[in-house]
């Protein structure tokens, strides 16, 4: 049995950023994951640190949230924020209207733009369709939403948070009427642990009507799909926006060696429920090949979808509904938070932990703007040159990771997953997608004993078959030939076996 | 622009082009290949699958579904073709085992068993049960073999390892041809102890000499020995690749190396020249006949858009399982994917079914309907269907004098 002030269920960035305030408020805590850290929308999204430009006609306070923390972070995660910079680009065809009004909403917001005739806009990204009649210069970046998640995980571990990952919640226990803590089974081994809290937060995302049920508690919510794909190299060194109504397909994203494009935006009931329609891979595409022709040619190496947790609302447009969050209090000692963006966890992690620590009768003031992120020192000891210079032990070839980096990742986290390594190293995230890292990182957990060699056939199993499910929305052209050489390997090759 | 004479060109230098070719050139024709580069042949385990559904090939093959491209090659040039294959193969030095009424297990990487027909000698010790036990012999850092996987399956396996001072599969198989290293590499071995009944090493050992150091490390230690296929860059798939190419040589066949065909030049219903681009160069090859071993997508032959697939050097009609939505199904272990039917319908004379040209031949993976991965029959239908197109090609040829 654990005991802990705080339990925090939910190891999205919200989740991982309530752990980091709480630890520098010096409130004991426990964070239980059921998947990996980032395993909802925060990985699934573009990875987009907003200007707030997006939302500075539809919704100026969630616009107004996004600048401020966009400033912030660029200060307190240096290492985990690329700072591009934005483009909006109008198009021939494209409302000049909405311009004025973007222009004039920005500024009322307190955005600093520029607009900048399409010459300029070509000079600085020469990608771009040489047809736009203009662009709107924006201060958005680009952020890496998992060592986003880690680094403020950090600062927990170094300041003594219990952080579970890998449990699911499968019961909320109370005691007259009031929630006191929860059961929880560790998913790599099955077995069950009982740990109790003051006060529980419920930072689940799209799952957080799920976890409010078992406390006999509701969230009014609205969850919508949003799908987006990745090309197999950099096409933009700015993150590009369409200037006109949020919609589809409208925001391309430089990230490390790729680019991120979305999204689609329908409403679903299932959050475990996902899949990406060839018709919405079809609409990125042409979407983003109008922003950067190119776009159109290029190989697209995987698309996924996410949901956003969005609160319930009567418009019929999901693009139109809010982005700003919300604390519920369900009066028995569950909170739930909801809403919001990966640009505003922070913000949100804080309001959330005023209100504990209002609960709690304590008056700690919150330090997460200031304070630098822990870690990052961590992060820089691997530099590309470095990667080039130990080639021969390299073992997955496109993102260029070698296996001392597997072997570091497997001792500091005793991982028996292949995603807990690719989210740390990028390892599998180029585009044969893991077709051969995965049989190598695998392998090398396996000489390491950390997995059973029987664990390590379904292991590969399950990360086929899920690999499979990112590609197959997107296969044709170089892509498809890739594919087919992967499953030559294995299912030919290899001779694999289904699960028995 | 240069311009040169043939009977025949032959596209493709994968098992299909390489084996079409050298029946033709062995039959008094002017044949010449061009290729884009190196095949898809260099990729596989070496192992010739003729067809994996039933435990005798020849069986399995009747057993195929009536639009199977194997239904176009009477039995007896099936026959032939793998009879042509094996010593051809014996005359390289690279020989092979095994017999086209049975199917044989190999001991993958994975500790599974894949099901083959004709086996690289190097493979021929392969274990055909799970009661031989094995002695698994790897090299330090290799990162294209994990003996775990097979320990899993075959707990009573030994492991020992060797320092060859590279982690790559080709530099290995390289030094392997070096007589120093293989000398030291013999005096270690010699220490071993093994009990094991076998002893299994990864693909590794040497390139044109493989077939020599298995049976020297067997003579040395009284112990059958076998290699078990790698990943690629693949070692067996390299040697078939190279003793097919000498025996296409040999023949009297000229090869025309990293010739992509760009272009093609008609008349009627005759293909009369592809021309190619060589270190820029424009150059066109004219012949009486040509054979369309380009492979399927992965050797270049097919390409899918977004809409549909088209076939790269004579834009021939392409059978197509349906739109896009349906090449791939849910689950990637079926083995039963719509792209897997995708290629070129042969008629019985191998010509392309639905097209103008009478002097076209078309063999290999290219061919729609083939589910190689599913039927378990790559090479097999590689050797078949090349043959019959040559020999249909020849008497298209003799006729026309």
């Amino acid at each position: 049995m654990i005991k802990t002030d705080v339990i925090i269920i939910g190891g999205g960035a919200t989740g991982c950023g309530i752990a980091r305030d709480l630890a520098l408020r010096g409130v004991s805590h426990c964070l239980v994951e059921k998947g990996d850290f980032a395993a909802g929308a925060t990985g699934a999204c573009h990875g987009l640190l907003h200007s707030g430009g997006r939302y500075a006609v539809t919704d100026p306070v969630a616009a107004r949230e996004c600048y401020e923390e966009n400033l912030i972070l660029r200060r307190i995660g240096r290492k985990c924020v690329e700072q591009t910079g934005g483009l909006f680009v109008r198009l021939p065809g494209d409302s000049k209207r909405f311009r004025e009004i973007f222009l004039r909403k920005c500024e009322d917001v307190g955005i600093p733009v520029e607009a900048i005739s399409s010459t300029k806009a070509l000079e600085l990204v020469p990608s771009l369709n040489p047809a736009i009649e203009e662009a709107i210069r924006v201060p958005d970046c680009s952020i890496d939403p998992f060592r986003l998640c880690l680094l403020n995980i950090r600062t927990s571990e170094l300041r003594g948070g219990t952080i579970f990952i890998r449990h699911k919640v499968t019961e909320i226990i109370k005691s007259h009427g009031r929630c006191t803590g929860i059961k929880v089974s560790d998913l790599s081994t099955g077995e069950n642990k009982e740990i109790y809290a003051n006060i529980i937060v419920n930072a689940t995302g799209a799952w957080a009507h799920m976890i409010a049920s078992l406390a006999g508690s509701e969230v009014p919510m609205t969850l919508v799909k949003g799908s987006l794909v990745i090309t197999n190299h950099r096409l933009t060194n700015m993150v590009i926006n369409r200037l006109r109504h949020p919609s589809d397909g409208d925001i391309i994203v430089p990230n490390e060696a790729v680019c991120l494009a979305g999204t689609t935006s329908l409403a679903i009931d299932d959050p475990d429920l996902l899949n990406v329609e060839s018709q919405e891979v079809d609409t990125i595409i042409s979407e983003a090949g109008r922003m950067i022709p190119h776009f159109n040619h290029t190989r697209i190496i995987r698309a996924f979808s996410g949901v956003r947790p969005l609160l319930k609302s009567k418009k019929a447009d999901s693009h139109e509904i809010s982005r700003g969050f919300q604390i519920i209090d369900h009066q028995n000692g569950l909170y739930s938070i909801v809403g919001g963006k990966l640009t505003t966890f922070r913000l949100m992690a804080e309001k959330m932990v005023d209100v504990v620590m209002t609960s709690l009768q304590l008056k700690q003031s919150c330090e997460t703007a200031e304070i630098p992120l822990d870690g990052q020192e961590e992060l820089s000891g691997y530099p590309l040159s470095k990667r080039l210079q130990d080639m021969k032990n390299i073992v997955c070839e496109c993102e260029l990771v070698t296996r001392q980096e597997v072997e570091r990742i497997i001792r500091q986290t005793g991982t028996r997953n292949v995603g807990d390594i690719s989210h740390r190293t990028r390892l599998g995230m180029g585009p044969c997608q893991g077709g051969y890292c995965t049989f190598r990182a695998l392998g090398i957990m396996n000489d390491m004993s950390v997995i059973s060699p029987e664990q390590s056939m379904e292991i590969l199993r399950v990360f086929l078959q899920r690999r499979f499910k990112g590609i197959r929305p997107a296969l044709w052209g170089d892509q498809l030939r890739e594919e087919q050489l992967v499953e030559y390997i294995y299912l030919g090759i290899l001779s694999m076996e289904k699960s028995p | 622009m240069s311009v040169n004479e043939y009977d025949v060109v032959v596209i493709g230098a994968g098992v299909a082009g390489l084996t079409a070719g050298a029946y033709l050139a062995e039959n008094g024709f002017k044949t010449a290949l061009v290729t884009a580069g190196e095949p898809t042949a260099c990729l596989s385990t070496g192992c010739i699958d003729v067809c994996s559904l039933d435990t005798n090939p020849m069986a399995g093959i009747k057993n195929l579904p009536p639009e199977h491209p194997y239904h176009l090659v009477p039995e007896e040039i099936v026959r032939e073709s793998l009879n042509i294959f094996k010593s051809a193969m014996a005359n390289t030095g690279n020989s092979y085992a095994g017999s086209p009424e049975e199917n044989r297990p190999v001991l993958s990487a994975l500790g599974t068993s894949k099901i083959s027909c004709f086996l690289p000698s190097t493979m021929e010790a392969a274990p055909q049960n799970m009661e031989e036990s094995l002695h698994i012999v790897t090299f330090t850092g290799l990162k294209d073999f994990y003996p775990g996987y097979i320990i899993s399956r075959r707990p009573n396996t030994k492991l020992s390892e060797y320092d060859a001072g590279s982690s790559n599969t080709m530099s290995i198989a390289s030094r392997f041809e070096e007589k120093d290293f293989f000398e030291k590499f013999m005096v270690w071995m010699e220490k071993l102890i093994i009990d094991a009944d076998k002893i299994a090493f990864p693909a590794v050992l040497g390139m044109a000499s493989a077939s020599d150091i298995v049976n020297t490390i067997s003579i040395l230690t009284g112990k059958p020995v076998f290699e078990i296929p790698t990943i690629p860059p693949s070692m067996p798939g390299r040697r078939l690749f190279n003793a097919l190419k000498e025996n296409f040589r040999t023949k009297g066949g000229s090869i025309y190396w990293a010739w992509p065909v760009t272009g093609i030049e008609k008349a009627g219903k005759e293909i009369e020249a592809v021309a190619t681009h060589s270190e820029g160069r424009p150059n066109s090859i004219n012949a009486r006949a040509f054979i369309l071993a380009t492979g399927s997508f992965v050797g270049g032959g097919l390409t899918a858009t977004r809409e549909s697939i088209v076939e790269n050097v004579f834009n021939l009609p392409v059978h197509l399982p349906g739109p896009r939505e349906t090449w791939f199904n849910d689950d990637y272990f079926s083995l039963n994917h719509g792209i897997g039917r995708a290629g070129i319908i042969a008629d019985s004379s191998m010509r392309p079914a639905a097209s103008p040209w009478k002097n076209i031949f078309v063999c290999g993976s290219i061919l729609g309907e083939t589910q190689v991965l599913k039927n378990g029959c790559g090479h097999g239908l590689a050797l078949a269907t090349a043959l019959a197109a040559a020999k249909s090609c020849a008497e298209y040829l003799n006729d026309e004098l």
